[in-house]
């Protein structure tokens, strides 16, 4: 077995437009392009960005919820988009996702015994009586929930203890990799520290590898050992994140760190503050999509895509003129 | 010191639900100096937003009432104001932006249009081709770029961030003396959240308008605040200036605020501590315990916090705490 649990490789997924009378394609947004990275077994990948950068669609494709156009999503060793149907679906119970809204999520007329006995039963697991009430006492223990919520319904709880239910859903089938997206956007400060801790706690316990989708920052660094960063369909920079935020390369990354805004008051940091908006993924800028709000762009990056440079193991990012 | 604008006093304000009456602000109390910021900070249900809108007085009314208290707007009392009279101060002396830039612009008007109208309300002596120069310049104090072919766009057509800047272009036209930001930039990416900040100090500096910022973000409070008042189930439970209370908060609530939130520096030191976390979850405001509201998630508590409130003290020159057991440095 290698020691990378999952393994993509120039995965990209285009949406063509469609345009006209005769609904003929008009264009294509590339909402991931030519995505690789690798995540080793136990461990967390953070994925960053701004909104409409890819990272859900990234998310979703790894699962096949939503079908990449080309590229490789290797899981322990097997090529998952080479899977029929029925295989993909036996797939699924090892690997499981989490969305970010757990009011939309979780159906309002099951209660939460029957949310969580559903994947279950489709995977055929722990069919005995017994069995199966064991096991249903056993996931609401591991996300620290009262016995008698089983009982209950969905608009019972609050934010924290959905996403909670959420949780339990996708451990439901005993996976071995869990696509967190945005989990804990949704959920109040206070609420939030308490669902990380929740998911690093299951991980160690049981050695789940996630990927971890969120747009802050700080979170995503907390809980990740290694963060990619997303702009425009690209993974422009990943890196170990302890050193993605002291010694990011790419002006991307430095740009995103320098806009948090840190709870200490009178901490006069470097800021940068990006000129203009995202531009539109119909209608990508030339060369290096990041050229025209970059600061230390050259005539260079207005025409070519800068390829991988790999600065060590783990860290590489995609720019002709790196930050020192 | 600054002059007070605006002088809230003991509000407190109430909906009507089928499980009876709730009280959503329970006995505020703030102030607003000229061209400074007053952060407003807590979690989901703790009365910040409703506060804000009832300066603007603009409560539901039904299920809402302002049932006490005083709302001083330079001097005069905003809750005996006739509504005509409401209508003249409204958007005109105090406006405010919204969280969503997204719904709170009418799809089916251009942008110049929607600034227009605040010219056509509040500047009635203006003439059209007057009203619509006046959108073009708040269009390029908000940094639009092109703001002569913007103003002719849709909401459709903008960003969110440039919503945003539309959002407070529109409240900003009359120059007003208080400006209420409710969560400005919560629906924004981090890189444009910079930009509309950067924006906001900016235009204060400016127009030396003062600011009540509404957010739930403390690293938003750190940057852009200079007092801060921290709210929990409809009360102050703290409020100072914004280096003393981020450096020595004295209420658990707002300590236990502010190591949930995970730092940069922690994760250099290579190990991962556990997130510091506030136990059990924010009480339904229907179901309030008696005495203090936090008793349930408090590691201090005691017998006298389960039966009465404390109340809002000075601990020390400019800091107030509600609690009896406050935390000493």
């Amino acid at each position: 077995m290698s020691d990378y649990l999952l393994e993509v490789n120039n995965l990209t997924k285009r949406f063509p437009i469609k345009g006209g009378v005769f609904g003929k394609e008009v264009g294509a947004v590339y909402a991931v392009n030519n995505v690789s990275f690798k995540i080793p077994r136990g461990q967390t990948l953070g994925l960053v960005g701004e909104s409409g950068c890819g990272k859900t669609t990234l998310g979703r494709s790894l699962l096949r919820l939503i079908e990449p156009t080309s590229g490789e999503v290797k899981f322990n060793g097997q090529n998952i988009l080479e899977l029929s149907g029925p295989e993909m679906r036996a797939m699924r119970r090892k690997m499981q996702i989490i969305f970010q809204d757990p009011y939309a999520s979780l159906n309002p007329r099951m209660t939460i015994g029957d949310i969580l006995r559903e994947p279950m039963d489709i995977h055929g697991l722990f069919p005995g009586k017994e069995e199966r009430k064991k096991r249903l006492y056993e996931l609401i223990d591991q996300v620290q929930l009262q016995r008698d919520a089983l009982n209950k319904y969905p608009h019972e709880f609050s934010g924290g203890q959905r996403q909670r239910v959420c949780i339990a859903r996708a451990l439901a089938v005993e996976p071995e990799f869990i696509v967190c997206d945005e989990p804990v956007s949704a959920l109040d400060v206070s609420v939030q520290a308490q669902v990380v801790n929740l998911l690093m706690d299951l991980q160690k316990d049981l050695g789940l590898t996630y990927l971890f989708i969120a747009h802050d920052l700080k979170v995503v660094e907390y809980i990740s050992s290694r963060v990619a960063v997303m702009y425009l369909g690209n993974m422009v920079e990943v890196a170990e994140s302890s050193e993605l935020y002291g010694h990011a390369r790419h002006p991307y990354t430095k740009a995103l760190f320098s806009a948090i805004p840190m709870p200490k008051p009178g901490l006069n940091k470097e800021r940068i503050i990006l000129q203009g908006d995202i531009p539109s993924p119909m209608n990508p800028p030339s060369g290096c999509h990041f050229h025209p709000r970059c600061w230390m762009a050259t005539e260079e990056c207005k025409k070519e895509y800068p390829a991988v440079t790999q600065q060590s193991e783990s860290h590489y990012y995609r720019c002709f003129n790196p930050i020192d | 010191m600054s002059e007070k604008i605006l002088e809230v006093r003991d509000l407190k304000v109430q909906f009507r639900t089928d499980s009876g009456w709730v009280t959503a602000v329970n006995g505020v109390n703030f102030d607003v100096l000229k061209g400074k910021t007053l952060g407003i900070v807590g979690e989901s249900g703790s009365g910040k937003s409703v506060s804000a809108l009832s300066v603007m007085r603009l409560i539901p009314n039904p299920p809402g009432e302002i049932t006490g208290g005083t709302i001083k707007f330079n001097g005069q009392n905003l809750l005996d104001l006739p509504l005509d009279d409401m209508r003249t101060i409204r958007g005109n002396k105090i406006a405010m932006i919204f969280q969503e830039p997204m719904t709170s612009l009418n799809p089916v008007y251009t942008v110049g249009n929607q600034i227009e109208e605040v010219f056509k309300l509040h500047q009635p002596n203006l003439n059209a081709k007057q009203r619509h120069e006046k959108a073009i310049e708040m269009l390029k104090l908000v940094g639009i770029p092109s703001p002569e072919k913007r103003v002719l766009e849709y909401p459709h057509q903008l960003s969110g961030g440039m919503r945003q800047r539309v959002m407070i272009a529109i409240a900003l036209c009359c120059e007003p003396d208080v400006l209420i930001a409710d969560e400005p930039t919560t629906a924004l990416d981090v890189t444009i959240q910079a930009q509309i900040l950067e924006l906001m100090k900016k235009l204060q500096d400016e127009l030396g308008m003062g600011i009540i910022m509404i957010t739930h973000d403390l690293g938003v409070v750190a940057e852009t605040c200079d007092d801060v008042a921290v709210m929990y189930c409809g009360q102050i439970v703290e409020q100072a200036d914004v280096k003393t209370l981020f450096e020595k908060p004295r209420h658990p609530y707002t300590k236990g605020l502010m190591e949930s939130i995970p730092s940069f520096d922690s994760t250099l030191e290579g190990e991962k501590e556990r997130l510091a976390t506030i136990e059990g979850m924010v009480p339904p405001l229907t179901k309030l315990p008696v005495g203090c509201n936090f008793q349930d998630r408090c590691e201090f508590v005691t017998e006298e916090c389960r039966k009465v409130d404390a109340e809002l003290k000075p601990i020390e020159e400019n800091h107030t705490v509600r609690c009896f057991h406050p935390i000493s440095y």
